[in-house]
């Protein structure tokens, strides 16, 4: 499948740079790093192409970033804007096609199939891809070819067979430009690529730095069997990946029905009983919508904008949809009970998302015991969906037998 | 060598229970433990009240030899630790 991936680089720091003029964090153009925040733990979200040049890496500890870059300024994350900008690239692109897959902040995949007698050609398209991506302003001006407008989204644009193909075109091609991998010519586009950009675990790229395999080519070269029996089932993806084969599907993103308000208060407010207080009159506004009526939700979202410019954003996932406002408020309570926003609050909106025709369940004269089981097992199965994995375990026996005590129980996956 | 018999398959799927902890124990001259930090806090021993010894898996590339010992600490817990003979090293397990 002929797939698109528009890659803009540190979107984080993009999003903080959109708002200042210079396109500079401070105006002298020191290192930026984001991270850290209320409830976020202290790890770098995001750092600027200057910080990442003296060593600092995502998912790094604050303290390390700080020794590394000592004149970095450091940012307060705000991810709900990430989000919003990226939400906002998303469905420009979703202007050039329907197939939109949000891989990561900043990184997105296009299924372009049966696009080319919109455009002239997959450059044409590549062009247009880029230019959906910029506010008006900017795409005149980087049309004009005035240069890469100060603070800007100015996505990278990779055409080529195959998710990986496009990512790898995006990665190589410089901001604001497309480049075009031919059908047929994967493997020559890869080969002179460095191994680092296939997706593997860092102990593979080590195994395969210490192997000698420099680029994709190299990787390439050898025969299949051979990667396979020194790394297994993930060699072999990585040697398929290296001839441009990538069988991993587009997962073009859905769109759920939901619904919100929002309230602005007449003065900045750090009080719970305030915020609840707008939380129960959202509640009932979006309730007396007719699209609500008689309908059930599944996830609730609160968002506050701060007095300081910045966002606050907790996201509830009902355990069962509800349609009971009571239920809503109690759990917002314990929301912003256990995180109250760190700065005065100047407007909420709550959003209601999950939309269902259910607001009522019917209980069995008989069938308490199976459905008590039942019910267990739907809990275990929306832990697995929130957690990834099931957080609950049997216990089972594995040597009883054994004198070593290790050795005769252990833990393993309750999946329903 | 004899090869590990215990199925591979799931076994990254199993999580065994009780694994023991390593413990900082300071011996006696008879290599008893005269004392055990436990939460960063030393506590000395009042007496053993138990110990036995565990060899196993000799025919193995990784073979267990223990001993145990259950022993009284001064706050009055009771926990039992093991000095691991192949690798020289205390761990705290409960047994």
């Amino acid at each position: 499948m002929r797939t698109a991936c528009v890659f803009i680089p540190h979107f984080a720091i993009a999003v903080e740079l959109l708002d200042r003029p210079d396109g500079r964090p401070d105006g002298r153009g020191r290192p930026a790093v984001i991270g850290g925040g209320q409830g976020r733990g202290k790890a770098v979200l995001d750092c600027s192409p200057e910080a990442e040049a003296q060593g600092v890496r995502r998912g790094m500890p604050l303290r390390q970033a700080l020794a590394l870059c000592p004149k970095a300024v450091f940012l307060d994350p705000d991810p709900a804007r990430y989000q919003d900008a990226f939400e906002a690239v998303l469905r420009a692109l979703e202007g050039i096609s329907p197939l939109v897959e949000a891989a990561e902040l900043g990184r997105a995949y296009v299924g372009v199939d049966g696009l080319d007698g919109l455009h002239r050609d997959e450059m044409a398209l590549g062009d247009a891809l880029v230019q959906a991506c910029l506010p008006d302003r900017q795409a005149v001006r980087l049309a004009h070819g005035q240069g890469r407008p100060a603070g800007s989204l100015l996505p990278s644009v990779g055409l080529g067979e195959g998710k990986f193909v496009a990512w790898a075109a995006a990665v190589t091609s410089a901001p604001g430009e497309a480049c075009v991998v031919p059908a047929g010519r994967e493997t020559a586009f890869l080969s002179p690529l460095d191994v680092s950009l296939l997706p593997c675990s860092p102990d593979t790229l080590r195994r395969l730095e210490l192997l000698g395999l420099r680029t994709i080519g190299d990787l390439a070269a050898l025969p299949l069997g051979a990667v396979q029996a020194q790394f297994g089932p993930e060699g072999r993806r990585l040697w398929e990946l290296a001839h441009g084969l990538d069988r991993e599907p587009l997962r073009p993103r859905r769109h759920e029905e939901s619904a919100s308000e929002r309230l602005t208060f007449p003065e900045p407010t750090v009080s719970t009983g305030a915020l609840l207080t707008a939380g129960r009159q959202l509640l009932s506004r979006l309730f007396r919508r007719p699209a609500l009526r008689g309908r059930a939700v599944r996830q609730m979202r609160l968002r506050a904008a701060l007095s300081d410019g910045r966002s606050w954003e907790r996201t509830v996932t009902f355990r069962e949809a509800t349609a009971d406002r009571d239920q809503m408020l109690y759990v917002l309570r314990c929301t912003l009970e256990a995180a109250l926003p760190s700065r005065p609050v100047e407007e909420v909106e709550l959003t209601l998302s999950g939309l269902t025709g259910e607001t009522g369940k019917q209980e069995g004269l008989f069938a308490e015991k199976g459905r008590r089981l039942a019910q267990l097992e739907e809990a275990l199965r929306q832990l697995k969906a929130r957690f990834g994995q099931s957080p609950v375990y049997h216990i089972v026996e594995v040597e009883p037998w054994s004198r070593i005590p290790e050795r005769r129980l252990a833990l393993i996956d309750y999946d329903p | 060598m004899v090869a590990h018999p215990r199925a591979p398959a799931r076994s990254h799927r199993l999580r065994p229970l009780r694994e023991p902890r390593p413990i900082a124990v300071e011996a006696d001259g008879e290599g008893r433990p005269a004392a055990v930090t436990l939460s960063g806090r030393r506590l000395r021993v009042l007496q053993v009240q138990d110990t036995w010894r565990i060899d196993d898996e000799w025919w193995r590339e990784r073979p267990v030899s223990r001993v145990y010992y259950e022993v009284a600490l001064e706050d009055g817990r009771t926990p039992i630790v093991y000095r691991n003979l192949v690798t020289d090293g205390w761990f705290k397990q409960a047994y």
